[in-house]
């Protein structure tokens, strides 16, 4: 008998065939880091599993519609993309950052009693990443808590590298203008 | 401004290739702008990853309700519609198969008959001991019996047409005759009434 560890593209097969537990084992290796990106994209945490749970629904019903199950991360973050900007676009169709940076700058995505890191610092990157544009920031995550590949991030954002790079970057300049100090003095 | 060979940022970001990775890392040891740029953006991710993940408050887990879930059929067929690739071979297949049943069925060519030497091979073929002489004598006597045949045949056709052709200038000649008939049977009613000719319907009178 040989044992091997399941791979996500067995249970993408699978799940494709109608296997239910198969999807059930999938959800549960990928919800926390999509229910993640979409809390930084949504800043609100019932908006977040809300959409969590339509995006693992839609990537059910389209899962055979899926070619390539090593795609799956991009195809999978690119529903969650999707469902995030239709909800911004039902709820905002204006403009939607400077709303929600307020309710973020309230409300704080924070974590709580970490001993790692001082809570100053987690509100210090939530308010930076609160004042970049909803483009900039989706690049930050995708890259830096999601550990995408440029490629990844513009089949994703369905745009060319070169837009990806150039967001990130902007991105990374606000940051490190605002970052880089506080963690050196820290 | 870096004046590393390659972008310190895709550096950075693991996206550069070995050799290039390597070129960067030997510039960085001796270029004191660049070491110092690549620290503020490791203090930046540090940083950002003072932000740390959350646990999601609710687990997400789908249930298999037999009553919303397509047939294996439905499953199947919609599988296959949603293919281009699995439609594109089922026609690859329907076509071949077309063509091999073609194939297989296609008529036999029509044998090519040599008409003019069947006569003489069919006697001596019937016949084998006979002379040449005889031979000749059948043949001759066949001959004569086909052409009479031929002839025979052409003459009855002849009368045919020919008793057609009588009929058909009796019938000629019968209508002629009955044309004139009338012809002179309207002119004595015209003048016996003492009118020219009818009048037309709507014409004055």
């Amino acid at each position: 008998m040989i044992f091997r560890a399941v791979e996500d593209a067995d249970l993408i097969r699978r799940a494709a065939r109608g296997s239910v537990e198969a999807y059930n084992l999938l959800v549960s290796r990928w919800e926390k880091r999509v229910y993640n990106y979409l809390l930084r994209l949504t800043r609100h945490r019932e908006d977040a599993l809300d959409l969590t749970q339509d995006v693992f629904l839609k990537a059910y019903q389209n899962l055979r519609k899926l070619d390539d199950p090593e795609r799956f991360a991009p195809w999978l973050y690119r529903i969650a993309h999707n469902e995030a900007y239709s909800l911004f676009r039902k709820r905002r169709p204006e403009s939607e950052s400077e709303e929600v940076a307020a309710e973020a700058t309230e409300t704080g995505i924070n974590v709580a009693g970490s001993s790692v890191f001082p809570i100053e610092l987690s509100l210090a990157v939530a308010a930076a990443l609160d004042r970049l544009s909803p483009d900039q920031r989706e690049a930050v995550v995708l890259k830096h808590y999601q550990g995408f590949k440029f490629e990844e991030m513009a089949e994703i954002l369905e745009c060319p590298v070169s837009t990806v790079k150039s967001r990130l970057y902007t991105a990374l300049e606000l940051l490190k203008a605002e970052l880089a100090p506080i963690k050196g003095v820290s | 401004m870096s004046c590393s060979p390659f972008d310190l940022r895709e550096y950075f970001y693991r996206e550069l290739a070995d050799p290039q990775r390597g070129q960067v890392e030997a510039h960085v040891k001796t270029c004191q702008s660049c070491r110092e740029e690549l620290d503020r953006l490791r203090l930046t991710e540090t940083a950002l990853f003072a932000l740390r993940e959350e646990e999601i408050p609710q687990r997400i887990a789908f249930v298999s309700d037999p009553v919303f879930e397509p047939s294996p059929w439905r499953r199947a067929l919609s599988a296959f519609w949603n293919s281009g690739a699995r439609l594109g071979f089922a026609s690859a297949v329907m076509l071949s198969t077309a063509l091999v049943v073609f194939a297989l069925h296609r008529p036999a060519p029509a044998p090519v008959v040599n008409v003019a030497p069947a006569p003489a091979q069919t006697v001596a073929a019937a016949a084998p001991g006979l002379t040449d002489a005889e031979v000749q004598v059948r043949i001759d006597a066949a001959v004569t019996k086909a052409v009479v045949g031929v002839e025979a045949r052409q003459k009855a056709q002849l009368e045919q047409v020919k008793a057609d052709l009588d009929g058909a200038r009796q019938r000629l000649l019968l209508a002629s005759q009955e044309f004139d008939y009338n012809s002179k049977r309207q002119g004595a009613h015209y003048v016996t009434t003492g009118v020219v000719a009818p009048p037309g319907v709507g014409e004055p009178k």
